[in-house]
């Protein structure tokens, strides 16, 4: 029957009937046939949402099964690696997997051999109490067990017992994703935004240089999950950690000298270069259902052919950037580029890299909070889109600064900011899109119809329509910038800018 | 939910043998099953290995619905479980009208632990004449085994008179031979003569005397489990499919 008591444990090494029958001494235990051993791989995104919420996903004979802490279990015919949760047929597995990320695929977190046997835990009349299925996991250099203890209707307090003398045994977890660093040891935990630990007297230049060096890491954690094309996720964290480096270079002034800074803003302004063509395909492609809900029926045809050309396009650039990834420049690049941020004393140094990071933080956030609220206050209905798009880039900033510098201030305080601050930028966001999206059609017009000499009706139906769509929407988001400004700007957030950023000086 | 309740008005007659391989041919059948064993003595029970349940003596059981859930044993067998006996009159009285009852407590606190049941078999104890036309009237067939002897002749009368008596529906009755000797003439001549009698009463299968039913003591297992080719075995299983055809559809 369903609705059975299940608990799972992870214990080190081959538990045989003996040790279980040590364990459980009350009881005996039958053990019935061992299943044949068969390759599996342990699947997982690459940023580890299953094992972060304590979830294990194991690939079989082409049976996925997902178990998780609570003791259940959920398996389905199904193909795993390399596919998106999202996109499984309806069913048991799409449905338990329904919180993971969106825009992640399934990778192989590592493989090996499994294989599964059962065991009876029978009372003195030969009566069952409890089952044991327990499934053996081998990596090339590793073993664990997973252990299910199954409860039988109205044997509760059996099924305590047994569960407590299972998570007794030496090494035993009462947690699945235990198995991921047991079979897999040394596997660094992919973060895409790290706590960087900063002290409030070091030296400025030091955090800077901190910050580029674990970024420039994060960076080389997406370089594999790029090349093998897994999901856009990869790519797109990769160019958030550049970004992220070229921004503390042009925000951290004056730490390093200006020749310094000029120089290693035009080798990472080069790093991203090749990039940027396969993500702005990549964000066409990812909006093509809602391109699709954008304009009548009538118009599908058309899109559906820029689309063709959205794809064919992006095969290519890609191509060409995984060639770029593995070739041996880059790769020189990027070792010289980790060894010379190893440490701040490998870099020229400007006139602010002794300043301690406390206060160069305080001024400069506080600089940059001066200026996002005059230029907000100053937007009318009837001010020029530019100035918008430059509002845009401030918060941006501001945000940057305030995720950097973040582990020098109080918690509370700094996630009462963020939050009305990351709706303004959503919404400055929104209104970006929709305007690189109007030009990027624009563009794919003037190309098209270069090639051709003259352009097909359709497309240009098409996209003349999601242009007239899109205009309208932009517009609609640039409406709502004032109200959500004027949320940001509260007394109580600006109350709590002056406390953070500014009391020092007063 | 259908009700199948193994009656006798006389002991020792094979209601508890009849009760545990019946309620695991069901249950092989791809029914979900609740077998209660009704006997104080815990006769089913003890044939299932499950042993009797102490909390169901306590006079506010029944008023305690997760008590009475947890209460409920799994057997070692796919889709049967066991209500282990030990249950007063008056509980079981109430315990029918809320296992009838879809909107009940019981039946609701069931459902949700994946343990609403498709069939349920009444093991009866001998001598339960106290609650008789309660059971009568709460299940869907009465099934009851008669050794053919002039004894059971007249008792079998008795029950067919209560029927008439208390104009209960006489269509639920579905008994047949138990623990037949074809070699007794008694047994022959009886089984005629009541097969006459009682024409639409009589199912076809006949159960043998047979040392293989005996034997359900040793094994603590239904017969089908450890004999499954037996003379025994095949009875339990034509009485399971006239039974089956009997209640109609389950679902
Ligand atoms: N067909 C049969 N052949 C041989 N022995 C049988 C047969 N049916 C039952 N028995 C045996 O006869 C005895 C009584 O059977 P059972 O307990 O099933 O009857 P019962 O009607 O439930 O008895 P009670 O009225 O005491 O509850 C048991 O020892 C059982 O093993
Ligand atoms: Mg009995």
């Amino acid at each position: 029957m369903t609705g059975n008591q299940s608990a799972f444990f992870v214990v080190p090494d081959g538990l045989s009937a003996e040790t279980l029958a040590q364990a459980l001494d009350r009881y005996t235990v039958e053990s019935r046939p061992r299943q044949p051993e068969r390759a599996f791989a342990l699947l997982d995104c690459h940023d580890q949402s299953l094992q972060q919420s304590g979830r294990l996903l194991i690939e079989a004979a082409g049976m996925l099964r997902l178990y998780d802490n609570r003791g259940d279990s959920v398996s389905q015919r199904l193909k795993g690696r390399g596919r998106f949760p999202k996109d499984f047929p309806e069913g048991p597995m799409k449905q338990a997997l329904s919180g993971f990320p969106k825009l992640r695929a399934l990778g192989v977190v590592g493989e090996g051999h499994i294989s599964r046997a059962d065991f009876l835990v029978l009372d003195e009349l030969q009566k069952t109490q409890a089952k044991l299925h327990v499934t053996a996991l081998s990596s090339p250099n590793e073993r664990v067990e997973l252990v299910q203890v199954e409860g039988l209707r109205g044997y509760d307090r059996a099924f305590s017992a047994v569960s407590s003398a299972i998570a007794g045994i030496k090494g035993a977890q009462a947690d699945v994703a235990a198995v991921f660093p047991q079979l897999f040891p040394g596997q660094a935990r992919y973060q895409a935004k790290p706590h960087i630990p900063l002290g409030k007297t070091e030296p400025a230049s030091e955090a800077a240089t901190d910050i580029i060096s674990t970024y420039l890491g994060v960076a080389r954690q997406n370089e594999a999950g790029v090349i093998k094309d897994i999901d856009t996720e990869y790519l797109h964290d990769y160019r958030v950690s550049l970004r992220r480096i070229r921004s503390v270079l042009s925000l951290f002034k004056g730490v390093y000298s200006e020749a310094e800074t000029a120089g290693l803003k035009r080798v990472f302004s080069d790093l991203m270069q090749p990039t940027g063509r396969v993500r702005d395909l990549d964000v066409y492609l990812l909006e093509k259902e809602s391109f699709f809900n954008l304009v009548p029926v009538s118009l599908n045809a058309g899109l559906e052919e820029m689309f063709d050309a959205f794809q064919k396009e992006r095969a290519r650039e890609l191509n060409r950037l995984s060639r770029w990834l593995r070739g041996s420049e880059y790769e020189k690049t990027m070792r010289s580029l980790a060894a010379r941020f190893e440490s701040a004393t490998d870099l020229a140094s400007g006139p602010s890299a002794n300043l301690g990071a406390y206060e160069y933080a305080c001024a400069l956030i506080w600089k940059r909070y001066r200026k996002v609220c005059k230029l907000a206050r100053s937007i009318t209905p009837d001010t020029p889109d530019e100035v918008v798009h430059d509002l845009r880039i401030h918060c941006k900033k501001l945000r940057y600064l305030m995720e950097f510098f973040g582990p020098l201030f109080d918690d509370k305080g700094f996630k009462t900011i963020i939050k009305p601050l990351k709706r303004l930028q959503d919404n400055l966001g929104l209104f970006n899109d929709c305007s690189v999206q109007q030009e990027a059609l624009l563009e794919f017009v003037s190309t098209s119809s270069g090639r051709s000499g003259q352009i097909n009706g359709q497309l240009a139906m098409a996209v003349g329509g999601l242009i007239a769509v899109l205009d309208q929407r932009q517009r609609q988001e640039r409406d709502r910038v004032i109200a959500n400004f004027e949320h940001f700007d509260s007394p109580k957030i600006r109350q709590l800018f002056r406390t953070l950023f500014h009391s020092a000086k007063e | 939910m259908k009700t199948i309740a193994c009656y006798s008005n006389k002991g020792g007659v094979g209601k508890t043998a009849t009760s545990v391989n019946l309620a695991y041919a069901f249950a092989q059948a791809g029914q979900r099953v609740l077998l209660c064993d009704l006997d104080p003595q815990g006769a089913s029970g003890f044939y299932l290995r499950v042993k009797p349940s102490k909390k169901l003596t306590e006079a506010r059981f029944f008023e305690d619905v997760k008590r009475f859930t947890k209460s409920i044993r799994a057997s070692d067998f796919e889709g049967l479980d066991v209500l282990p006996a030990n249950m007063t009159y008056r509980d079981f009285d109430v315990f029918l009208s809320r296992m009838r009852n879809k909107r009940s407590r019981l039946k609701k606190a069931l459902v949700s632990v994946g343990g609403d049941y498709d069939v349920i078999v009444l093991d009866c104890p001998p001598n339960f004449s106290t609650l008789s036309e309660n059971i009568f009237k709460a299940s869907d067939l009465i099934v009851v085994p008669v050794i053919p002897s002039t004894l059971s002749e007249r008792t079998f009368e008795q029950l067919i008179g209560f029927f008439d008596a208390h104009k209960l529906p006489k269509k639920k009755i579905c008994a047949f031979f138990s623990m037949v000797q074809r070699r007794k003439k008694l047994h022959l001549e009886t089984m005629e003569t009541m097969q006459k009698q009682y024409r639409k009463r009589f199912l076809k299968t006949v159960v043998p005397f047979s040392a293989d039913i005996e034997r359900m003591g040793q094994y603590r297992a239904p017969v089908l489990t450890y004999a499954g080719r037996s003379v025994a075995a095949s009875a339990y299983k034509s009485l399971f499919k006239e039974i089956k055809k009997g209640v109609g559809p389950v679902k």
